[in-house]
């Protein structure tokens, strides 16, 4: 006999069912406001068929997908699909809306920034030598092709995982209309609805303000949520704090900037862009947050 | 460094997120496309009026919480109805109120005026959207047109939330324009009913003398009609709402088709009259309604008090329970309870040799009276997602005696038939 072991689990709780999976780095979770087995196995399935299908197209680890194509294409211009294109609009729009602070190129600069919690810099030429490698102005892209100059590198990340929460719940809505259903990715968190017969779901997420990876509980009874930040990676030297948000301009990190950053709004990913965005804006972080009229949380 | 645009980041990064997504800009607003209910009801009252009601109910959400309902209702009734003239041990004949046509009742039965038969058509359109912040306006139009009548209404409303939305207040006022123009004329109050009992020489002597009793054209009413009210969260599971109502109405009152006997002291009919009301009404009305979120389901409780000029006082207590059976199902049992005194014009019927009073009615819905409904709705949500309800319901009106004493053979009559009626409606909501 052949058994099959799926990469899912699922389980009943009480009055809802999670599902889990691990995908995208993180632990991911399917809560079902329902006590429909077959429907939690269902919309499981299809969250993580999804979600492996968004990290598989364009994770920068792997050297068989799109992204691999696109990073090493060498001023080439690369066929990209519809999708693809949506998301550079996307980037395109943060970009602009940012002042250019919110860059998909940025990531080249991790080849010397190492957050680990040392006090390992990397020297200021180090830096300087890779600002001519970023710069979003510097992509040429159209719906059809993109064309990325030499030595430059894309980076979903920081908006992969918070897309694909988005698109495994749109699909959730369209599986099952009538149920609640919340869609956590390591903290990014999309809820389709309201529940039946209770106000909200309770998650935890990862504690941010805590370093020891304790767990905060949170109520969402719909829309999304997501954090930006990390209290666990940074660089400590001289008794000056670097965190990991790097500005794209200067190479370094971003001065004064919370730890990390937690938005409530419509979609996740409008929720992870606006921490992010907060994130870029230093000490200014809570005023610029307060100014976007969102529910936020931000930890110093 | 600061973001351009700083206060427009969120509103672009939200439409950013939904061209992303693919989903519509108001992606939270859930029903975006129209939604429409449908209802037929079928009324039914024991020997009497029959009624069969279809209803289109279409609701539209624009975004940004603005909406718009539309309905259209259609009805048709037939069957009888009680006529104000109380029974009598003989036969006894009437003239229809067209005047071309006359029927007779059965000594002991009530008499019935089995010409009721009408269509009714009703149209409305209801907008509704926010002012400014914590700020609702309402506002619409409504026409409803029967064989002869017609009704135009219009109305306006502000709700204000305070209190983060716990509290929500509200002032509404409509006028309603009614016009009226009777089958054969409106009856001059208290005008005998002219019945050809072979007394007139020939048929146009006997159309004269209908005629004399007779106005022609038609006949208005106006009516305002203002509400405030107070809706209060009083926790995460009860809402609870109060409400104050004003209606004044000016204009013609009068049912041209009802009548009241004048009878002897041997309790014998010796003239039909037709009714006489005053024409002006002002009605005072409390209303509380709490709701109560349960588990399994929603507790409805209402209680009504309402009083007006016409001394006529009533009480309703109304309430509902609605039990989800699953996810999918539910049953929503129904009790309503009505008690109203008689209003201070009315009499069961009149008595020969005393003074006409000012006003008179024997119309049984202005008399003192009990009235009960017993009703179970089951809805049940389909595997399309749209919803199918059947409601069942019986209702019972039992009119009492305000103390009037019945002389002679009266005693003997039942002048306060009980009427029973069933209620069926099934509707669909997709």
């Amino acid at each position: 006999m052949h058994n099959t072991k799926l990469p899912f689990t699922i389980e009943k709780r009480g009055d809802h069912i999670c599902g889990r999976f691990s995908a995208m780095a993180s632990p991911c979770e399917i809560l079902v406001d329902s006590t429909d087995t077959n429907l939690a196995k269902k919309l499981t399935k299809m969250a993580y068929t999804e979600t492996k299908r968004i990290e598989n197209k364009y994770s920068r680890y792997q050297n068989n997908n799109l992204m691999f194509q696109i990073n090493q294409s060498n001023n080439r211009p690369v066929a990209i699909d519809a999708e693809t294109a949506k998301l550079l609009t996307f980037a395109d729009t943060c970009y602009q809306i940012s002042d250019g602070l919110f860059d998909i190129t940025s990531g080249v600069l991790r080849k010397v920034w190492k957050f680990d919690g040392s006090d390992n810099l990397p020297k200021q030429e180090q830096v300087t030598a890779l600002l001519p490698f970023l710069g979003w102005q510097r992509v040429k892209y159209t719906s059809e092709s993109i064309t990325l100059p030499v030595g430059f590198e894309l980076d979903f990340g920081g908006i992969g995982k918070e897309y694909a929460v988005d698109c495994v719940a749109k699909t959730c809505q369209k599986i099952a209309a009538q149920v609640s259903v919340l869609v956590n990715f390591g903290g990014d968190i999309q809820v389709t609805q309201a529940r039946k017969d209770h106000p909200y779901w309770q998650v935890g997420i990862e504690d941010p303000s805590n370093t020891s990876g304790g767990i905060a509980m949170v109520n969402i009874a719909s829309g999304g949520l997501a954090t930006s930040g990390d209290a666990n990676r940074y660089l400590l030297k001289n008794g000056v704090r670097y965190g990991h948000v790097l500005n794209p301009k200067t190479g370094y990190p971003i001065q004064q900037a919370p730890r990390s950053v937690t938005v409530a709004a419509q979609q996740c990913i409008q929720s992870g862009l606006l921490a992010t965005l907060a994130l870029l804006q230093g000490q200014n972080a809570e005023h610029f947050l307060q100014q976007q009229n969102c529910k936020h949380w931000c930890f110093w | 460094m600061q973001l351009k645009q700083n206060n427009n980041v969120s509103a672009i990064l939200a439409a950013a997120s939904c061209a992303l997504l693919g989903t519509p800009v108001q992606a939270q607003d859930k029903g975006d496309e129209w939604q429409f209910d449908t209802a037929i009801l079928y009324y039914g009252e024991t020997d009497r009026v029959q009624l069969v009601e279809g209803v289109f109910n279409a609701n539209k959400d624009f975004g940004d919480e603005h909406y718009f309902n539309g309905k259209l209702v259609i009805d048709t009734l037939t069957g009888a109805s009680a006529s104000g003239a109380v029974a009598q041990s003989g036969v006894q004949t009437f003239t229809r109120p067209s005047g071309n046509d006359s029927y007779t009742v059965e000594g002991g039965e009530t008499p019935l005026d089995d010409t009721f038969r009408d269509t009714r058509v009703q149209a409305s359109g209801q907008w509704t959207q926010p002012l400014a912040e914590n700020y609702r306006i309402s506002a619409g139009l409504q026409a409803s047109k029967e064989y002869d009548y017609l009704s135009i209404v219009g109305n306006g409303s502000l709700d204000m939330d305070l209190n983060q939305k716990n509290t929500t207040l509200s002032a509404g006022v409509s006028y309603a324009f009614d016009s009226i123009d009777p089958v054969g004329g409106r009856p001059v109050d208290f005008s005998s009913m002219v019945i050809d009992n072979g007394q007139f020489d020939s048929t146009e002597a006997y159309q004269q003398a209908f005629d004399a009793t007779r106005l022609q054209g038609s006949e208005q009413k106006d009516t305002i009609d203002l509400l405030f009210g107070v809706t209060q969260v009083i926790n995460r599971r009860m809402l609870m709402q109060f409400n104050y109502s004003l209606s004044m109405s000016d204009g013609y009152h009068n049912d041209p088709y009802k009548v009241l006997s004048i009878v002897d002291q041997q309790g014998l009919t010796q003239d039909i009259v037709h009714e006489s009301r005053p024409t002006e009404r002002t009605k005072h009305s409390v209303y509380w309604q709490t709701k109560y979120a349960l588990d399994q389901g929603v507790m409805d409780f209402s209680y009504r008090f309402a009083t007006d000029d016409w001394e006529i006082d009533s009480h309703t207590i109304d309430t509902r329970f609605r039990y989800n059976l699953s996810e999918t199902s539910y049953i929503q049992p129904h009790i309503r309870y009505y008690q109203q005194n008689e209003a201070e014009f009315y009499n069961p019927f009149l008595s020969q040799g005393t003074p006409l009073p000012e006003h008179a009615s024997a119309d049984y819905r202005l008399g003192k009276m009990t009235a009960i409904t017993l009703g179970l709705k089951y809805g049940m949500q389909l595997e399309n997602g749209n919803e199918l309800a059947f409601r069942l319901e019986y209702y019972q009106q039992t009119p009492e005696n305000a103390g009037f004493e019945q002389p002679g053979t009266l005693a003997d009559e039942d002048l306060y038939p009980a009427l029973k009626a069933v209620i069926a409606q099934v509707s669909y909501s997709f």
